[in-house]
């Protein structure tokens, strides 16, 4: 009752004095008038005409009638203006000729709402007003400049396709349409910002796709009500089911080809502008296990990788936690020469190896974050402190013990197979829960948390998928969990995402 | 293809199954039988076994007859009162178990690896970890269950292995103790160290359906008595029945004692693994008990009172002072006085079924 009543309270909006913008939003919301005089103003107040330096409203006479054309020429594809519209406008004779068969440019569209104006001039379009007609004409001629396709640089491949997403949507479908060469390639798009107007593409294979899992994600994506999302990894976290877990229910990836891959299992890919990546969904643990490459080495390599990122994803998490542990409550279990060895170098360190551990640890993420950060001349730098000062000046110090570098030397070196970034992060967060355990109880602290976190993994669920499937629950499936079977014996697709068609033909 | 969201299938199944009732080899349940049977201590889980049989057949039928939960079918047959008191006696003894395993558990970690550590935080910690997968739900436990299972079950097999090459056949002997009219009767009295299969027809309803309840039972009875059976015979081989009878913890004895190569002490490397089961373990009874517990007094959000439970179980569980022999004892007091329900209760509810006639009549439930 209390609470209820205090988020009532708490949420209600603070009442700030400002302008209201009421009236703005009504004009924005009418019809086109006829007359294009007061269509002409409308459109400049609305603009800040002439505040506004990159909106053009260029008047002209067709025939007899006047004219407007109104478009943003930073991008727009100036060109088009001048060459495929103007050129066969003004030297048109015939009036009673419809725009739409003068014009030679791909796409016309027309719209009466001002508002719906106004998006598609923001999207690039050049809008056309005639006096007397209650309607514009809108030629697509969008011009975004943006980067050129390049070579993905965090999730990196030897044997593969090398090309990754860039900030541009057309590009990005582009690059999915040509691994997928199938009509039934929906790329469905939604506005899902109220001021912004960012457009969000689904991708989805129709007759493949979940029906019920896609009418899901349009209404997650309907749900939305803000100002603006700018980026994948914004609507990402507006979208999620957890937004306060440690580990990520949706998969990032830049690669094209992954992505394609997953559109071709049933899964949902979404694209944004401005954003070099994908979001793949629903996602299991093991999408983010995986990397591409897996399967484009043959089989037995593909599972050497495999098996090595296991033993990467244990040693990051078990390695520190179980050194402390060990020296700590159980010095019975190393071998008596190299407990001597231990002793001897832990001597001079005047603190526990559970701070001795954990100021190396944290040292080890700053250097992560810092070279991350740091201005790619100074770069080299980072290296030079993080191996010399820390390394060997603390053991020369005395500040911690050499043995204690080798330790967080291999869990850092480990955590870095985890290709993942989100699966990344939470590897190295859980990683100093387990070693807090086990810096209170020992081995058996490592196991508690241990099976707490396992319980929390198979609670999780994405998009109605649990986590840890197929593994548990059981689903039909290829079995490409821990390791991937022969690509003959791939013949299924995930039965957790129920596609329409499970068999791989 | 629909969701199983919250019902578990048949690997998850038996994955509980196992979990819950092999990890019993780990405590001091194997004392209870070589105490008293010398060196045929081994032979009485086999034995056993095959009593047991008798009222799992009566209860596997009376389930797949109403396809119901034992608790559903105990209220239909024995009515409001009587079902309440037969419920209310299972829960009790349900409890009883769970304060005194847990007890035990607790002692276990106390006096075998961490003798320093307060008993008070060792069972907080115990129990927090079980309360928290309890309230997650029977589905996640079941999937937490397999997750692990493979896992629990190479590293008993790997302890197994290393036993085999410290072990002397020739303790085996006398095979039959002091004879085998001993073992039938003292098998008969510590039956119910299968008891636990009784709690499972109370989760009937969280199973995928009456098939797979039926394999999973009979497939986990066979793991159990695999792995429980082996698990003697290797602690009698290695120990000898006169010194068996010395230890508590036959098995935590067990990884003492063994070792490979540079490794001497290896039971800090098998403690996890026995450390997870024993909680997931603990989880499944204090989620069942919860299950109980919120149908007999008609809380429809049993998960709830999930927390209220362990913290009760704490603080009964480290009341007595010497727990490895008061708990000891009060088990066996337990574990005698559950046999014979454990042995007549199924028959009884078969032939009240039987008498109401609902095995010939197909179209009334209760």
């Amino acid at each position: 009752m209390l609470k209820q009543f205090l988020q009532k309270t708490l949420k209600k909006i603070p009442t700030v004095p400002e302008e209201s913008s009421t009236e703005e939003i009504d004009k924005k919301q009418s019809n086109l008038n006829a007359s294009l005089k007061k269509n002409l103003d409308l459109f400049k107040e609305i603009y800040q005409y002439p505040l506004n330096t990159d909106i053009q409203f260029r008047e002209f006479l067709l025939g007899n009638r006047k004219a407007l054309l109104i478009f943003i020429d930073t991008i727009t594809k100036t060109d088009i203006v001048e060459d495929h519209i103007l050129t066969p406008l003004l030297a048109s004779e015939d009036t009673n000729k419809k725009i739409e068969d003068s014009i030679p440019v791909k796409s016309i569209i027309t719209k009466t709402v001002v508002k719906d104006i106004l998006i598609e001039i923001s999207k690039g379009y050049i809008a056309l007003f005639i006096d007397g007609e209650e309607k514009a004409y809108l030629f697509s001629a969008p011009n975004f400049e943006g980067r050129n396709i390049e070579k993905s640089e965090n999730e990196t491949v030897v044997k593969g396709p090398k090309e990754a997403f860039n900030e541009l949507s057309s590009t990005n479908i582009s690059m999915i349409r040509k691994k997928i060469k199938s009509e039934s390639l929906v790329v469905e798009s939604s506005v899902i910002s109220q001021r912004s107007n960012n457009d969000v593409y689904i991708l989805y294979l129709s007759d493949v796709v979940n029906d019920k899992m896609l009418s899901n994600v349009r209404e997650r994506l309907k749900k939305i009500e803000v100002d603006t999302v700018q980026t994948l990894g914004l609507l990402e976290q507006r979208i999620e089911e957890r937004p306060k877990s440690i580990f990520p229910t949706i998969l990032f990836t830049e690669r094209p080809d992954r992505a394609a891959s997953y559109i071709e299992d049933g899964y949902i890919v979404l694209l944004m502008d401005n954003s070099p990546a994908s979001l793949v969904l629903p996602a299991t643990f093991w999408s983010f296990y995986h990397s591409s490459e897996d399967h484009y080495l043959r089989f037995p390599y593909g599972n050497f990788t495999r098996m090595l990122r296991l033993l990467a994803l244990f040693m990051t998490l078990f390695i520190s936690a179980a050194y402390v542990a060990i020296v700590t409550y159980h010095a019975e279990m190393i071998p008596p020469d190299l407990l001597l060895a231990i002793a001897a170098t832990r001597e001079k360190v005047p603190f526990p190896a559970a701070v001795e551990v954990l100021m190396m640890e944290l040292a080890f993420e700053l250097i992560r974050e810092a070279g991350l950060r740091v201005p790619s001349p100074i770069g080299p730098t980072i290296g030079i402190v993080g191996a010399l000062i820390l390394g060997q000046a603390a053991v020369q110090a005395n500040i911690v013990s050499p043995i204690v570098v080798i330790v967080v030397a291999l869990g850092g070196l480990s955590s870095f197979a985890i290709g993942d970034l989100s699966m990344n992060f939470a590897v190295r967060m859980s990683r100093f829960l387990l070693l807090l355990a086990a810096s209170f109880f020992g081995i058996y602290g490592i196991a508690a948390l241990f099976t707490v976190g396992i319980f929390y993994l198979v609670s999780i669920k994405s998009f109605g998928v649990p986590y840890l499937s197929p593994l548990t629950p059981k689903y039909v499936s290829s079995k490409d969990t821990i390791f991937r079977r022969l690509l003959q014996n791939e013949f299924f697709r995930p039965g957790y995402v129920k596609p329409k068609d499970i068999k791989k033909q | 293809m629909q969701q199983s969201q919250e019902k578990i299938g048949i690997r998850e199944y038996i994955a509980i199954i196992t979990i819950m009732i092999a990890t019993k080899v780990t405590d001091d349940t194997p004392i209870l039988f070589f105490d008293t049977l010398d060196t045929a201590g081994w032979i009485a889980p086999f034995f056993n076994a095959l009593i047991v049989v008798i009222p799992l057949i009566f209860l596997m039928k009376v389930v797949t007859r109403y396809n119901k939960g034992l608790i559903e079918i105990i209220d239909g047959l024995f009515g409001k009162y009587l079902g309440f008191l037969l419920l209310f006696i299972i829960w009790f003894i349900s409890i009883s178990a769970l304060i005194i395993d847990t007890a035990i558990y607790t002692d276990i970690i106390g006096t075998m690896y961490f003798i320093r550590t307060p008993t008070i935080i060792i069972y907080g910690l115990i129990m927090a970890v079980c309360a928290y997968g309890a309230k997650r739900g029977f589905a996640q436990i079941g999937s937490a269950a397999w997750v692990v299972y493979p896992y629990l079950q190479v590293s008993l097999l790997f302890v197994f292995i290393l036993t085999l090459s410290d072990s002397n056949l020739s303790f085996i002997h006398p095979i039959f103790g002091p004879g085998p009219i001993e073992i039938v009767k003292e098998s008969t009295f510590t039956l119910s160290i299968y008891a636990d299969f009784l709690y499972l027809f109370l989760i009937v309803p969280f199973i995928k359906d009456i098939h797979v309840f039926k394999k999973g039972t009979w497939a986990g009875f066979i793991i159990v008595i695999i792995n429980v059976g082996i698990a003697f015979l290797l602690f009698l081989l290695l120990f000898d029945y006169q010194s068996l009878k010395m230890v508590n913890y036959p098995f935590h004895e067990v990884i003492r004692y063994i070792d490979t190569g540079f490794l001497t002490n290896m039971e800090s490397f098998f403690l996890p693994f026995w450390a997870i089961a024993s909680f997931i373990r603990f989880t499944v009874y204090i989620w069942i008990n919860a299950l109980l517990f919120g149908h007999l007094f008609k809380i429809k959000q049993f998960e709830y009172v999930i927390p209220s439970i362990a913290t009760l179980i704490v603080f009964i569980g480290i009341l007595p002072e010497s727990p490895t022999y008061a708990i000891f004892e009060l088990r066996k007091t337990l574990f005698q006085f559950t046999t014979p329900i454990f042995f007549f209760l199924p028959i009884l509810i078969w032939i009240v079924a039987k008498l109401k006639g609902d095995f010939s009549n197909d179209d009334n439930n209760n």
